[in-house]
């Protein structure tokens, strides 16, 4: 558990400022929830720890008021609520939210029957049959509000389909439960063609140093890139998300992600969507910096020339016709 | 793969085999806990503030099973984006009886007739249904 994270005289006045508000708006908007301000208040405390120790640099006013402000309030006073069984609040969710969460579970699950399963079972871990120390347990108190609810019913709903689909099979890993798309790279071994005399022999001996060097390179240029670059490359090359995809992960114009893209890319789209072309943008500009890293690897730590660079590409480039050069690393 | 145009021809051949490098490579287990639902939730949304996307955009890199979940929510976002949201109900006068027969009707599920079922809701103490009638009022 973190240690908790001491605010300044500043900064408690501001959160409590904002926070009195919030449970003032709140109420209003749903004055029969029976959620009491302590009980939201410790709610935001929760998420407002998390918030001030995730990060090095110590947070400012206006940066705390930033993050209380986007708070789903309403979505939490709503599963707060909920958590304590007010018959209001869950009419109002069963109103607002069964029939997405119906249609999201049909549209993961194989079959109506599963579907249903897993509305059952999302239902009971809402409500909560745990009970611990005389209070029940109720998965509604692990949502903080800083996303929507519907996103983080999105996520209940898919876990609770995957254990659903684990109870009904034998014990799978995590990593093979991962493994249903973007994964299908061949396992075939290096190209292994008989030496045939002497100078073929040192022409496999030579392709071989390069081979192995552009395995090491590429790797050492991918673990030089920033983070988020390397989580949009592994978003599109093994996770198999489309642009339009990744373009919807960064659409919310507040988006952290796509903040750093911009700044890195020193592009600015204002009003809204991130289009495709501009994940596109992004993506070219991460091979450049991969490919830059590469070459550099290859000219310092093998004395590569220019030539035996391309090299190096071009022989990397045969091979992937004929198999996987990458078949049987161990770690990245 | 990406239209090529404006990559060179190395930079396209490199495009593949980077491709074949990210698709192989093992990930050790990841050095941080699996994200909660609650942080993979508001990260795939973008509303996961700047402070807090950095330690998960580390998490995500090294992990590959909550990468795929943020991967599916993508999708699954996508795919109900346009979805309406309810309007929100304020009526007194509508009796919030459904709920109850929804729960019931679960509980009969799970554990036979709803006779037999334990409900874990506790009861309010006197003083909170006293400070509720207030509220109301």
């Amino acid at each position: 558990m973190q240690p908790e994270t001491r605010m300044d005289d500043a900064l408690q006045r501001e959160c409590e400022e904002r926070i009195v508000a919030i449970y003032a708006r709140c109420v209003e908007n749903q004055p029969n929830f029976g959620v009491s301000e302590d009980a939201l208040t410790a709610s935001l405390q929760r998420s407002l720890q998390r918030f001030l120790g995730s990060g090095g640099h110590t947070v400012s006013p206006d940066g705390v008021s930033d993050f209380l402000d986007q708070i789903q309030a309403d979505d939490l006073h709503l599963a707060l609520a909920c958590a304590n069984g007010n018959e209001r609040a869950w009419w109002e969710f069963d109103q607002q939210h069964r029939s997405y969460m119906e249609r999201v579970a049909r549209h993961l699950a194989k079959t109506e029957a599963d579907a249903q399963d897993v509305i059952d079972s999302v239902y009971v871990e809402l409500y909560g049959t745990k009970v611990v120390d005389g209070e029940r347990i109720s998965k509604f108190s692990t949502y903080s509000g800083r996303g929507s609810i519907r996103g983080w019913l999105r996520t209940v709903i898919w876990h609770s389909l995957v254990d659903l689909h684990r109870a009904g099979h034998d014990e799978v890993s995590l990593d093979e439960m991962t493994e249903t798309i973007g994964e299908g790279a061949a396992h075939a071994s290096f190209a292994d063609q008989p030496a045939d005399g002497e100078s073929e022999m040192i022409e496999e001996i030579t392709r071989e140093r390069y081979r192995k060097a552009t395995v090491s390179a590429i790797a050492s240029a991918f673990a030089g890139l920033d983070d988020h670059e390397k989580l949009l490359l592994l978003y599109y090359h093994v996770e198999n998300l489309k642009l339009r995809e990744i373009a919807k992960m960064c659409e919310n114009e507040s988006s952290p992600l796509r903040g750093w893209f911009q700044r890195k890319t020193q592009t600015r789209e204002t009003g809204g969507r991130t289009h495709e072309s501009t994940v596109m943008r992004w993506l070219e500009k991460s091979y450049a910096r991969v490919l830059e890293l590469f070459r550099k690897e290859l000219g310092e730590s093998h004395s590569f020339s220019a030539d035996e660079i391309r090299q190096c590409v071009e022989l990397a480039t045969q091979d992937l016709t004929t198999g996987n050069i990458f078949a049987g690393l161990s770690t990245g | 793969m990406t239209n090529a145009n404006n990559m060179t021809a190395e930079e396209t051949k490199l495009q593949g085999i980077l491709a074949a490098y990210l698709t192989s490579r093992k990930e050790e287990a990841p050095a941080t806990p699996h994200l909660d639902h609650d942080t993979l939730a508001a990260f795939t949304e973008g509303t996961l503030n700047e402070r807090e996307t950095a330690p998960a955009v580390s998490h995500l890199v090294e992990c590959s099973y909550c990468r795929h979940i943020t991967a599916e929510l993508v999708r699954l976002d996508l795919a109900f984006a346009d979805e309406p949201m309810m309007a929100r109900t304020g009526s007194e006068t509508e009796k919030p009886t459904k709920v109850s027969q929804v729960l019931s009707g679960l509980f009969e599920k799970i554990f036979g007739s709803s006779e037999n079922a334990v409900f874990a809701h506790e009861e309010k103490k006197d003083d909170e249904k006293k400070e509720d009638d207030e509220k109301q009022n």
